[in-house]
């Protein structure tokens, strides 16, 4: 396995159009970037170094499914959600993305994360943290098998959600 | 200038109970609750299960002192003040590590984990000995520690009641909680901490509203209601988050209690106890202490809020949650998922899913509580914080002493109201409050 140019253009493109979708608020077409069985997993912080490593025995801050992304929609979409109403306006910048495959249907990609989050009536929450994508290749392109966000933030200003991380 | 007295902002008289919201925003409040509160009072610092190796530690504050706690090299847990005799450097090096050996990174100076100076840097040749006496080498502990189930509680007050007297009859409502594993209780790993943009007895009076349930949490109850429509069918109920207590109250039972000393427990029943991970120790747990706890501690979800920032929640999942006053608008909350020892793999699993689904900031429900008592906060700052909270809400329904629930579990509440959407448990809090800070 090694660092793979193209591989890695390609891969930046897909992470360059989810951001895009969050920053639109196109959750459906997001959403279409995740394959069926996919994991979103931001692992919660242990200590001072830490983080969680094992979902079913740690506390992450979110572990979902892809039912869970969708009830996330909803609670975002739905208007009946306190702290999502109105919500933060984002801009997602992505950066250092590195990919390697090892030739098979699955690849790895890691990258660097910042979302700068605005609201009228809240001082701007600047977040930061790390990407861990494995993308899976199939006849219509690369989707999204599971992602891993490492949210830097240990001490938490305003609300977490799939779209301001 | 002469300081408004506690009462002035407790209207509690025969069929009158009101707060004036001046007590949430009144910074020369917010000053002598550091004082009177939280500087007398026992205040929660940890769970055992974070200090089982000698050494381990966890930092901790009290009002706004830093301090912490320490199992020492004799297998006993202390609490010290987190500043070094010689100039005050705080010693420890975050929030929780092991330090068997405290050495302080400013001069040089060195503790053990039970709290006697190792070390004095140049003590032979720059110190006289009347000096060091003087000063005082070893670690100062804070006046008192108790632990009570495993909770670990402290107070820099030496002239405090026992804690055992402390929780009176809030200890019930706890012990539902330490009992659920013969082999104890643990805290999770992968804890959070979070701000809120306002006072912290808005989380003590939102940590027991049952009234705001059905409208700020009925979010989180149709979502996870939604997801599992999309969720194929496991076969296993503990999966499934039940969201009928939200949505449907008036088929269950539920209820609120004055346990004495500004301690408040607000219950409601299960719609479906099978979904609870603590189900499958049932038959366990009815043997052990008998059906009618074993219902309280299965069947019936319960928040015990303790005076004046703690709480155990054991309703969607097991927290404990702590709020931290920062300022007179600002509060920090730490939460912990604590769970019972050798609980099954699936059972520990879907009681961390719940958790992460209610309890976290990155949760579908605990941003809305923040939200909500942010909102609370900036509109109390109205006409100058003059206006006043009515808690009339189920007034007509309150009784004196215990209900049947409440008497079923051994409890003796001061008063009692059936249905979780009445305001009368907080009268337990702003009577502490005031008394505190007015003094007798
Ligand atoms: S302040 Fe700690 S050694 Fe000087
Ligand atoms: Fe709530």
């Amino acid at each position: 396995m090694s660092f793979d140019a193209a591989l890695t253009a390609e891969a930046a493109d897909l992470l360059y159009r989810e951001a895009g979708h969050l920053d639109r608020r196109e959750w459906e077409a997001w959403l279409a970037l995740y394959a069926e069985d996919a994991v979103f997993w931001a692992p919660a912080i242990v200590g001072d170094e830490g983080f969680s490593e094992d979902p079913d025995n740690d506390v992450s801050l979110i572990y979902l499914d892809r039912a869970g992304l969708e009830a996330r929609i909803f609670r975002i979409e739905g208007g009946d959600s306190f702290a999502s109403t109105p919500l933060p306006h984002t801009a997602h910048l992505v950066s250092n993305v590195r990919a390697v495959g090892a030739g098979g249907p699955e690849i790895e990609v890691s990258a660097t994360w910042l979302v700068n989050s605005f609201r009228r009536t809240d001082p701007p929450i600047l977040r930061a943290g790390r990407y861990a994508y494995t993308l899976r290749r199939s006849a219509s392109g690369l989707t999204i098998a599971r992602k891993t966000v490492h949210v830097l933030d240990d001490r938490i200003v305003g609300p977490i959600d799939i779209f301001n991380i | 200038m002469t300081e408004t007295p506690a009462r002035s902002f407790v209207d509690d008289r025969p069929g009158v109970f009101r707060v004036r919201r001046g007590a949430f925003v009144e910074p020369a409040l917010f000053e002598r609750e550091l004082e009177r509160i939280f500087g007398r009072c026992w205040n929660y610092l940890c769970h055992e299960s974070q200090l089982r190796e000698r050494g381990r530690y966890v930092r901790g504050t009290i009002g706004r002192f830093p301090v912490f706690a320490i199992r020492g090299l004799d297998g006993e847990i202390r609490c010290f003040h987190d500043s070094c005799p010689h100039r005050g450097s705080m010693l420890t090096r975050g929030r929780s590590g092991v330090q068997p050996t405290i050495t302080c990174r400013y001069h040089g100076w060195a503790f053990n984990a039970d709290g006697k100076c190792i070390r004095v840097r140049n003590r032979d040749t720059g110190y006289d000995r009347e000096a060091l006496a003087r000063l005082g080498t070893d670690l100062k502990p804070v006046a008192r520690l108790a632990a009570y189930r495993g909770f670990v509680f402290a107070c820099l007050d030496p002239e405090v009641e026992d804690l055992e007297t402390f929780l009176g009859g809030a200890r019930p409502f706890i012990d539902l909680m330490a009992d659920q594993s013969e082999q104890g209780m643990e805290v999770l790993k992968g804890e959070s901490t979070y701000v809120m943009r306002a006072n912290w007895k808005l989380q003590t009076e939102n940590s027991t509203d049952g009234y705001h349930v059905a409208t700020v949490h009925r979010n989180f109850a149709h979502a996870v209601r939604q997801r599992e429509t999309l969720t194929r069918e496991t076969g296993d109920a503990r999966a499934r988050t039940e969201a009928s207590r939200i949505l449907d109250l008036e088929s269950i039972r539920s209820g609120g209690y004055d346990a004495g000393n500004g301690h408040m427990i607000n219950w409601s029943d299960r719609g479906s106890p099978e979904s609870a991970p603590l189900n499958e120790a049932r038959e366990a747990l009815v043997a052990r202490f008998g059906p009618g706890k074993a219902r309280w501690m299965i069947d019936r979800g319960r928040t015990v809020t303790i005076f004046p920032n703690f709480f155990l929640n054991d309703v969607a999942s097991t927290c404990i949650r702590l709020w931290r006053p920062v300022a007179v608008d600002l509060t920090e909350i730490d939460t912990w998922c604590l769970a019972p020892v050798g609980e099954s793999a699936e059972a520990r699993r879907a009681r961390i899913r719940k958790y992460e689904d209610f309890f976290l900031p990155s949760s579908l429900a605990v941003p809305d509580d923040v939200r909500a008592m942010e909102v609370a906060h900036a509109g109390s700052l109205a006409a100058g914080g003059a206006g006043w909270n009515d808690l009339a809400l189920g007034r007509a329904t309150m009784i004196e002493g215990a209900d049947d629930a409440a008497r079923e579990l051994g409890a003796a509440p001061l008063h009692s109201n059936p249905g979780r959407e009445s305001e009368t448990p907080f009268y337990a809090f702003w009577r502490e409050w005031r008394r505190r800070m007015d003094g007798p």
